[in-house]
């Protein structure tokens, strides 16, 4: 704050110095050229400079004019505080043509001006590419909008001064000299300014940094450890669920199997009750990893149908991504084998976050048609596709497990006729009709 | 809409309506037009009531005009105009149409000034260059373009101490006359031990301009210092020189009637010739005035001063400058007013050579009226219109003084000649 409080100083104090240049000007050129008629010496005078020169309100009244101007445009587009790009582009060239406008007035005496924008515009332009092009601009301003350079016939300042004694012309042009280096020194002060608050601001931003990156290196260790941790609770789970069902009724199946296998001869129907009976625990064995299973399934499937899950996927993408699915449910009841069900689920979800991910996508079509005992569900997307995709990890296990079920999965670029741009996946699956029937 | 914009929007339309209230008063205020001009007559003569003519003439233009009023600064005098002039321009309030004096041309054009007339001249159907003489059009040209209309000449005349030359028994020369007579004569009434002298005043420029020769061209690139012509004007004048063997003849010589001949401008024989004027300038002799003699290769020309019009090049109102400066300079009427008025000769042939105004100015002169209809038409027409460019000055004061140190002989003249289109090339 401090640091910015002297930059404006800085700044405050150039505009002053400014002023004065300005003024230095305007009163030696108008009071010379009072001073000339007063003492009867205009013909004289319009015989050295040999040209007709400018009407003398005219330099007060342009440069002052103009300058005003700058001072508003300059310091009022800090009270604007406008993020508009145009408008803040417009904010700068105005200033570079208002600088313009007073070197001009000023018949290119002087060209100082450049640099005060240029301290000003350094500070208010953020973009580094606006910032260099407004820097070469106003240097060359600077440098190049000159009297000896674009007026080499025009009346130069000293014809004003050559009117005064040697003393006074001395007196006169060191304090022209003065001024003109006090506002070179006081715009490199400036810039040191600039360029040391920028700088630490930068060594700050990149502590931050690096400090958000360790934040983020330890937070994905512990994901990791985590997902370990989650793992080996659940190999627990299933190896104590293993071992009080299967376990269990397994040793339970092996003992009565072999009591039966003693009975056999002694006692037939003693033996054919222990059978039984171990195909009763046998039964309740299955039941129990049926049950076991479901524990495992998707929480959707769990609580709901597959219709009414799909619609929920669908809806819930439509809320948190936006993502419009155009569905067309063509395969009848939709009641299969939880394992199918599931894989189902799973791959339009897979399916639908690829499209948003990876092809941006904003519309979706989702067909499931079946033909005899084929279900076959095709997604696609108006995202930007993928001419030739490598298969990742979720197209792989995508295949993974329609594999395992018998199917097949296919995907690449959208057809053009069908309205969508995108990726388009299709798979499809046999369904087993025992399952179902059960 | 926020305050801050209520504001800055409210602010605009102040301004908008200001600048429109400003146009439309400035607008039912009328148009002035303003002249700059000097008091009294710029050809060294009296003048009784120098603004009656344009105080006329602004009459007759405000009448045609209607909403254009016509304004003056009065008292300014000839020797202080150029000054005034300068300083009107200095502080940038220089008169939208102003008098020229012959030698402030080639500054004020050079310095940019006075607005160049010829797109004005083009443009305007009722105006034909044809109406002036040749050389006075001429003086108000620079670099080949019209900068000025003429408003009024005054040629360069030969005067002559007629009791002087009776005195030695000789006739008063002809307008025709040339080098040998006036040579001749000067031989004749020269006698150092009686002061009695052939001529003063008579330079190698005058005697160029008689001679047919010019010494710069029309652009001002080039200078003809050893053209022969000008090396026998050169020789020429010296040799009348040599006649007074060393002695320098002063102005105050002619005027005690010393002198037999002296360049004198027309406008004085205009206005000292008629009484009373006649007897209160020279009390001790006659006089009269005659055409310079000619040279071998020229003719009985004489070089012509004109009082110029200048329209200022920053003006708003050019076409009504135009219109004022196209008044006093062409019309007739107003002319010839002037011409009556004024010691100078009108710029306009068919004022100039108007018989009853011709018989009217010269009622008072006595003896024979030498400036018949076809002489005053004959000395405007041959006149010579010294060339105006931005470097003239410095150019003749170079040929000046290369003649005054006496680098005289051919090859001397030739460097000089090289020296200054050397510098005239720069």
């Amino acid at each position: 704050m401090k640091r910015e409080r002297n930059l404006l100083d800085t700044a405050r104090v150039m505009f002053l110095l400014n002023l004065c240049i300005l003024l230095f000007y305007t009163v030696v050129c108008l009071t010379t050229t009072q001073r000339v008629c007063a003492s009867f010496g205009a013909y004289d005078f319009l015989l050295s400079i040999g040209q007709l020169p400018p009407r003398p309100w005219q330099m007060p009244l342009g440069a002052l004019g103009f300058y005003t101007l700058l001072c508003v445009v300059s310091f009022g587009k800090y009270y604007l505080k406008t993020e508009a790009f145009w408008l803040r582009l417009l904010v700068c060239l105005g200033e570079i043509v208002l600088c313009l406008g007073v070197t001009v007035s000023l018949r290119f005496y002087y060209s100082g001006i450049a640099l005060l924008v240029l301290a000003d515009l350094v500070h208010y332009v953020r973009n580094s590419f606006y910032r260099t092009g407004f820097m070469a601009v106003l240097v060359f301003i600077f440098a190049f909008v000159r009297f000896d350079i674009l007026t080499p016939g025009g009346i130069p300042f000293s014809a004003y001064l050559g009117y005064y004694s040697h003393t006074v012309q001395g007196y006169l042009s060191s304090l022209e000299s003065v001024m003109v280096c006090l506002n070179i020194l006081l715009f490199v002060l400036y810039m040191i300014l600039l360029f040391t608050s920028e700088r630490r601001e930068n060594v700050r931003i990149q502590k931050l940094n690096r400090q958000l990156n360790e934040a983020n290196t330890q937070l994905k260790e512990y994901a990791v450890e985590l997902e370990h941790m989650t793992a080996m609770r659940e190999r627990n789970r299933l190896a104590r669920e293993i071992h009080d069902t299967l376990g269990h009724t397994l040793t339970g199946i092996i003992m009565g199997a072999d009591a039966g296998l003693a009975l056999f001869d002694a006692a037939p129907e003693e033996a054919r009750k222990r059978v039984e009976v171990i195909a009763q625990s046998a039964r309740d064995g299955l039941n129990d990893v049926r049950r076991s299973i479901k524990a495992l399934r998707v929480d959707a499937l769990e609580k709901h149908s597959l219709e009414e899950a799909l619609e929920g996927l669908l809806e819930n993408f439509r809320l948190t991504t936006g993502l419009e699915v155009e569905y067309a449910q063509q395969a009848g009841e939709l009641r299969f084998a939880a394992d199918e069900e599931d894989t189902l689920y799973r791959i339009v979800q897979e399916g639908l976050t690829n499209a948003v991910r990876h092809g941006h996508a904003k519309r979706a079509s989702l067909a499931l048609v079946r033909q005899g005992e084929t279900l076959t569900v095709t997604l696609q997307d108006d995202g930007e596709g993928c001419a030739a995709p490598e298969a990742g990890f979720g197209l792989r296990h995508m295949q993974e497990r329609l594999g395992m079920l018998g199917g097949s999965l296919t995907y690449g670029s959208s057809r053009q006729d069908s309205g969508y741009g995108g990726f388009m996946i299709t798979a499809s699956m046999p369904i087993r009709e025992k399952e179902r029937k059960s | 809409m926020s305050s801050r914009k209520k504001w800055t929007f409210g602010l605009l339309l102040i301004l908008i309506a200001a600048a429109g209230g400003w146009l439309f008063w400035g607008q039912k205020q009328g148009t002035a037009l303003t002249i700059g001009v000097y008091a009294g007559s710029y050809w060294e003569t009296p003048d009784g009531n120098c603004y009656q003519i344009l105080d006329e003439t602004i009459e007759q233009f405000e009448q045609t005009h209607p909403g254009v009023q016509v304004e003056y600064a009065s008292g300014i005098g000839t020797d202080s105009y150029s000054e005034w002039l300068a300083e009107q321009i200095l502080q940038g309030t220089e008169p939208d149409l102003y008098f020229v004096l012959p030698e402030d041309f080639n500054l004020l054009v050079s310095s940019g000034a006075l607005e160049n007339l010829d797109g004005l001249m083009a443009e305007d159907r009722d105006f034909d260059p044809a109406v002036y003489y040749g050389p006075c059009l001429e003086a108000g040209q620079f670099g080949g373009s019209q900068y000025a209309l003429p408003h009024e000449s005054v040629p360069t005349m030969m005067f002559v101490n007629k009791t002087l030359l009776e005195g030695c028994g000789i006739p008063v020369p002809e307008n025709d006359w040339t080098w040998e007579d006036f040579f001749s004569i000067c031989q004749q009434v020269t006698d150092t031990g009686a002061r009695r002298f052939g001529v003063y005043g008579y330079t190698w420029l005058n005697a160029l301009y008689a001679n047919g020769a010019s010494l710069f061209s029309e652009d001002g690139t080039a200078c003809f210092l050893a053209d022969p012509r000008i090396e026998a004007a050169i020789q020429f004048t010296r040799s009348l020189n040599e006649l007074n063997s060393g002695y320098t003849v002063t102005a105050r010589d002619f005027d005690l009637g010393h002198v037999a001949f002296r360049p004198f401008l027309f406008s004085e024989y205009r206005a000292y010739q008629p009484y009373p004027w006649r007897i209160k300038k020279y009390t001790g002799f006659e006089w009269d005035c005659v055409c310079m003699p000619a040279g071998p290769d020229g003719a009985n020309v004489s070089e012509l001063h004109t009082m110029l019009l200048g329209i200022n090049a920053r003006t708003p109102h050019k076409l009504l400058a135009w219109e004022f400066a196209k008044l006093l300079s062409t019309d007739e009427q107003v002319q010839k007013k002037l011409y009556a008025h004024s010691v100078g000769i009108s710029p306009l042939p068919d004022v100039a050579e108007d018989n009853a105004l011709l018989e009217q100015l010269y009622q008072d002169i006595p003896g024979s009226v030498r400036f018949s209809r076809e002489m005053v038409g004959g000395i405007m027409q041959n006149a010579v219109a010294a060339p105006h460019f931005s470097r003239y000055e410095q150019a003749m004061a170079m040929a000046q003084q290369a003649v005054a140190e006496g680098k005289i002989d051919k090859s001397s003249l030739a460097a000089a000649q090289r020296e200054i289109n050397i510098y005239l090339s720069k």
